[in-house]
């Protein structure tokens, strides 16, 4: 018995040890997943506008006045 | 114990001495530096049309001092960026800069984030600022560097808004270089402002489309066409041509950068008369009623020399038949009347001879003699647009102000400068109008009867529009010789000003073309050449704006 509870003693000791360690370097961790979700927001709204840039090339007058003109000359 | 000793020994040493060195070297392998560079702000029209905004692309680069094989490198690489391996094998050994190898700029963030596993490659991010309508309002929004700095236009003039400020993040990095605590920021990273301009994209549509047609059928040097509200004086559209495309300017003429109705002066000629004639009525000197005699086409006296007419003589005119016959003589005569001093003063309340102050670099403020300079010759040729040199801006000032009755009123383009969460932080309005150049009935008189006669039964007939009674003047100004005196008999710049309706203005449009080709046999006249651009566009544009 007494082998037992040394034996989960030690585990125990273990575990807390392990649990501090990550736990210490859990702020950094956490740090570094926050830069990983801004730099993949920052990436979002980046392709969000390059998407509006490419909308407005398209829909804006001078495009249209070009499109227009382009298909009177095919007709 | 002599080891335990040297041990000991070695371990004060850099514990003691060489603390301050190792620290710092600790210091330099953890910490890691992010600068942040802010997005350059918007242009906008006023109906909030992007004509220029940033937006960041990706730039695949090798480093070629730390590529030990380029052969494999860019075998590896080739499939990835789409390029062929040989091109980039010559690019990473051809480099001049042993860091940095540009590949490819993309924004393709797989291609980026497969690319940068392969030793050698990084990828690097920057802002590209993007024009998306291409060649209109190039002239006025201008563009910027590689390196998002303002060289020309809005883009220059608000250089300072559009820029934001810059940041450095310094934060402490793992074995693999990530980030996983912050240790500074050095500076407020703050994203450029955006600029709300009141050009609309497509009134400028309109202009440019029917000035360019006609600038190309006249093989002329150049262009401008300026569409404001005389209200206002807010600019809805400004074309200058040759114009180019801000996205491509390494193969333009830099001399088509400039926006000539800013820079570019000129004698006006024959344009400036309703604004000699509005003079000439506020100062009582005339009336609309009187007549006066035009010499038959001759005019010839002492100080003043031989004024001559366009085409054929006139006898007795009233001043509205002066400006319907664009009779120079006519003019001369307001001109000894009203006296150098009242003509002088005049000129100067009406903003010649000053900057109008609008919103973009480069403006010129004209020439307009001082009064004690002038002589016989000036009191008669200034009337009818000689001898004083106006830009296509001042012309334009000048008319909003006879068409909004006669109240002082500034153009300006900027109507807003708003911050990154649309929030308006300047408002750009001119201040109120204070007092009145003219008399109210003297403007009206001016641009509802007299250069409504113009266009009705005068030289601007081809302005006439069945919709809206338009208001117009035509101008058919010679170009001063560069070489010797007097003028040249092949070269002009053919002008219209017009606006509509002429009971209650909503728009007043200038057209300007210099040296317009004679030889091609199309006339050359500001009637001929500028009218029908004019009223194509004032046509368009009220449409467009649904004014009845």
């Amino acid at each position: 018995m007494s082998q037992f509870r040394f034996v989960f003693v030690v585990f125990c000791f273990t575990a807390v040890l392990i649990f501090a360690v990550n736990l210490r370097s859990a702020n950094d961790r956490i740090f570094y997943e926050r830069c990983a979700c801004n730099a993949d927001m920052s990436r979002l709204k980046q392709e969000l506008g390059t998407k509006q840039l490419l909308l407005e090339g398209l829909i804006n007058p001078a495009a249209i006045s070009q499109r227009v003109d382009k298909s009177n000359t095919d007709k | 114990m002599v080891s335990f000793l040297a041990l000991g020994g070695r371990c004060f040493y850099l514990q003691f001495y060489r603390n301050q060195h190792y620290s710092e070297a600790c210091l330099a392998q953890r910490r890691s530096y992010r600068n942040l560079r802010p997005q350059r702000g918007v242009i906008l029209d006023c109906r909030g049309r992007v004509l220029a905004a940033s937006n960041k692309v990706q730039t695949i680069f090798a480093e070629p001092r730390a590529i030990q094989d380029p052969k494999e490198t860019s075998s590896d690489l080739a499939p990835i960026v789409d390029i062929g391996a040989h091109i980039i094998c010559q690019q990473i050994l051809e480099s001049r800069n042993p860091g940095f190898a540009r590949i490819k700029t993309t924004t393709d963030y797989n291609q980026c984030s497969a690319a940068t596993k392969i030793y050698g490659i990084g990828v690097q991010s920057d802002w590209q600022r993007h024009y998306p309508m291409g060649n209109l309002a190039a002239n006025v929004i201008g563009f910027t560097s590689l390196d998002n700095r303002g060289l020309e236009g809005i883009e220059l003039k608000y250089d300072k808004e559009l820029s934001g400020s810059a940041a450095r993040n310094i934060f402490f990095a793992d074995v693999y270089r990530r980030p996983i605590r912050a240790k500074q920021q050095e500076g407020i990273l703050t994203n450029g402002k955006g600029i709300i301009l009141t050009i609309d994209a497509t009134i400028q549509q309109f202009t440019r489309d029917e000035l360019i047609k006609q600038y190309e059928n006249y093989e002329a040097e150049s262009a401008v066409a300026i569409v404001a509200e005389p209200k206002t004086g807010a600019i809805l559209a400004m074309v200058s041509l040759p114009d180019f495309n801000p996205a491509d300017i390494r193969t333009t003429d830099p001399n088509n950068f400039r926006s000539r109705a800013i820079t570019d002066w000129y004698e006006p000629g024959s344009i400036l008369k309703p604004v000699t004639v509005a003079i000439a009525l506020e100062a009582g000197v005339v009336n609309k009623t009187e007549k006066i005699f035009c010499e038959n086409g001759n005019y010839r006296g002492e100080g003043f020399g031989r004024i001559g007419e366009y085409r054929r003589g006139f006898g007795n005119l009233t001043v509205r038949e002066i400006l319907i016959n664009s009779s120079n003589i006519g003019m001369a005569k307001i001109g000894q009347r009203l006296g150098k001093d009242r003509l002088h003063d005049g000129l100067k309340l009406f903003g010649f001879g000053r900057k109008t102050g609008i919103e973009l670099p480069g403006e010129v403020d004209g020439l307009l003699r001082p009064a004690n300079t002038w002589d016989g010759y000036s009191v008669t040729r200034i009337p009818f647009g000689q001898e004083i040199c106006v830009t296509s801006m001042q012309l334009i000032r000048a008319f909003c102000i006879l068409a909004n009755g006669g109240r002082l009123v500034r153009p300006f383009m900027v109507r807003a400068v708003v911050d990154n969460d649309g929030n308006i932080t300047e408002l750009k309005r001119p201040p109120p109008p204070v007092g009145y150049i003219i008399k109210p009935e003297v403007a009206k008189w001016v641009v509802g009867e007299a250069m409504a006669s113009v266009v009705n039964e005068g030289t601007g007939k081809r302005a006439k529009l069945d919709k809206w009674q338009v208001f117009g003047k035509t101008g058919t100004a010679n170009i001063a010789l560069s070489d010797s005196r007097g003028y040249s008999d092949r070269d002009y710049v053919a002008s219209f000003v017009a606006g509509a309706p002429a009971e209650d203005p909503a728009i007043v449009v200038l057209v300007s073309i210099r040296k317009p080709n004679r030889s091609l046999g199309k006339g050359y006249t500001g009637g001929a050449v500028s009218s029908p651009v004019a009223a194509k566009i004032i046509e368009r544009t009220l449409t467009y704006l649904g004014v009845e």
